[in-house]
């Protein structure tokens, strides 16, 4: 090929071969820069974005619970998805409230499960005064969103103890899954709630489907519903995936649902907790 | 996926020795300026058979024009593709096949990309050693394989639950590219290798910054990609 090897020279020799290989540096120099992205559907995040669950519990852990003793007091909203203006919006307001501990957001961070638009929600959930904790939705496990969040936020399931309550954080998006049987992990779920120690005053469950909604695994109702009410000192579930504000006991063992409003709503509740089962419900407009 | 990446090599194998073109270097010097400047004036008139213009019609359909390698823009990490340029060199139809690897994905991808550009002006400089495009405006679809990718239209949804594919992307972009002519192709055309840029965006972006005009900014929601062409 001597055609090939002449046209090789020629690259060595011009400023071509030059060009060629700036571009790939300046290319290369500037994967750190946000405009770079091999895919929408690329699921690593910078470092200021990756492990927010972990940062904003180590936080939370930190701080002393700003209404003191028995009480907890924090904002529960829900489906952040795609409503950048209301997220600035919230934000403001949330950070005039007084004596709240975090934010407890109900699942479905993003639209489209990318990484970007969970992005664009922290880069304004960020400016709260307080940690803000998340659960995962079903939107958030579209395409390769579940990496993503695992990615920027962290775990699927977890828990954590802050003002004499134990949280516990659930998937429950089962038809992502295919209602495969697995979402939500009720043996997770039964050993999270199990044997509460006596600083603990009170539990409280936050997934983002409800088990009374269709997007949840029918095979896993009664399993689930059954380990919520037999775990004791359960105070309620929270939920989102409905877009609007609800509080309900749908099955005969009492326990009770509350639903969050999403923020298109431009509104969210500020819950007190007290008591076992104690709780009080302001609604505040933004 | 590693059998695309062979697909340019194969390409151009068929390149042959550079005889044909060195057989009438003047001739060729003034078409390749009729490529990006008007025609000069008739004073040496050129048989009619190098006349024709630059395109489709002057080169079998099935080979392709240029090679092209890119990175980032939301095509893959590493992509690779062939395409062809008509319309008098103002147009250019690209097809890619990108990877991303699974370090930024659950599985690898494979992303699959169709594009055209279209670029107005196409500039001389240097006395026609280098040209610069100093924009093009285009559109693109992909899709993406990815055996972890979880797909928002299937048998678990109902129809319509998801309004998107979470597969199927369509964007636009704005660019420019600049070349160094290298030579002479063996349809008498300049070759080029040229460096371009796509500053771009896609249809989930376009739809989340539509639905919060002021809530978004436009650099939110911007992706950049680079990358070489190579005229065969």
């Amino acid at each position: 090929m001597p055609q090939l090897s002449s046209l090789y020279r020629t690259l060595l020799r011009g400023r071509a071969g030059l060009l060629a290989g700036a571009a790939l540096l300046l290319g290369g120099l500037l994967t750190g820069c946000d405009l770079i992205e091999f895919s929408p559907n690329e699921t690593r995040p910078p470092e200021a974005y990756r492990d927010l669950t972990r940062k904003n519990l180590e936080r939370l852990l930190q701080q002393p619970n700003p209404t003191g003793g028995d009480t907890v007091r924090f904002v529960f909203i829900g489906d952040s998805q795609r409503f950048y203006e209301e997220a600035e919006a919230f934000t403001q307001s949330v950070n005039q409230q007084r004596n709240i501990a975090f934010v407890a957001i109900a699942g479905d961070i993003s639209d489209f499960g990318l990484i970007r638009e969970m992005r664009w929600v922290h880069d304004r959930l960020k400016k709260l005064n307080v940690p803000y904790l998340t659960v995962i939705g079903n939107h958030d496990v579209v395409a390769n969103g579940r990496e993503a969040y695992q990615q920027v936020y962290g775990a699927l399931n977890y828990s954590f103890e802050y003002g004499h309550t134990r949280f516990v954080f659930v998937n429950t998006n089962g038809r992502e899954y295919g209602f495969n049987g697995r979402v939500p992990d009720v043996p997770w779920v039964q050993q999270a709630l199990a044997a509460p120690g006596p600083g603990v005053h009170r539990q409280v469950v936050m997934s983002h489907v409800p088990p009374h909604d269709a997007d949840f695994d029918p095979q896993l109702v009664g399993p689930y519903v059954q380990a919520l009410s037999t775990a004791p000192r359960v105070a309620f579930e929270l939920n989102g995936h409905k877009h609007d504000f609800s509080i309900g006991q749908p099955y005969e063992n009492g326990l009770t649902f509350i639903n969050s409003y999403s923020f298109e709503k431009r509104q969210y509740v500020v819950l007190t907790l007290w008591g076992e089962k104690q709780f009080k419900l302001d609604t505040v407009q933004y | 996926m590693s059998r695309s990446f062979l697909l340019p090599l194969l390409l151009l194998a068929p390149l042959r020795p550079a005889a044909a073109q060195s057989a009438a270097p003047a001739a060729l010097d003034t078409l390749s300026l009729a490529l990006v400047a008007p025609p000069a004036p008739a004073t040496a008139p050129e048989p009619a058979e190098t006349a024709a213009p630059a395109g489709l019609t002057a080169q079998p359909w099935y080979r392709p024009h240029h090679l092209l390698l890119q990175t980032a823009a939301g095509q893959g990490l590493i992509t690779a593709g062939v395409g062809y340029t008509t319309l008098r060199g103002r147009v250019d139809i690209d097809v890619l096949a990108g990877y991303v690897p699974s370090r930024y994905s659950i599985t690898p991808m494979g992303i699959f990309t169709g594009k055209a550009g279209y670029s107005p002006w196409t500039l001389p400089v240097a006395q026609g050693r280098w040209q610069v495009r100093p924009f093009t405006v285009g559109a693109l679809v992909s899709h993406t394989a990815s055996q972890g990718l979880n797909n928002s239209r299937d048998g678990k949804y109902e129809k319509g639950y998801y309004w998107w594919s979470s597969r199927t992307r369509i964007g636009g972009f704005v660019g420019g590219k600049v070349s160094r002519v290298i030579g002479r192709t063996r349809y008498g055309h300049p070759r080029t290798l040229g460096a371009y840029y796509e500053l771009g965006t896609n249809d989930l972006y376009l739809s989340s910054i539509f639905t919060n005009l002021g809530g978004l900014g436009v650099h939110e929601i911007l992706t950049l990609g680079f990358g070489v062409k190579f005229d065969l």
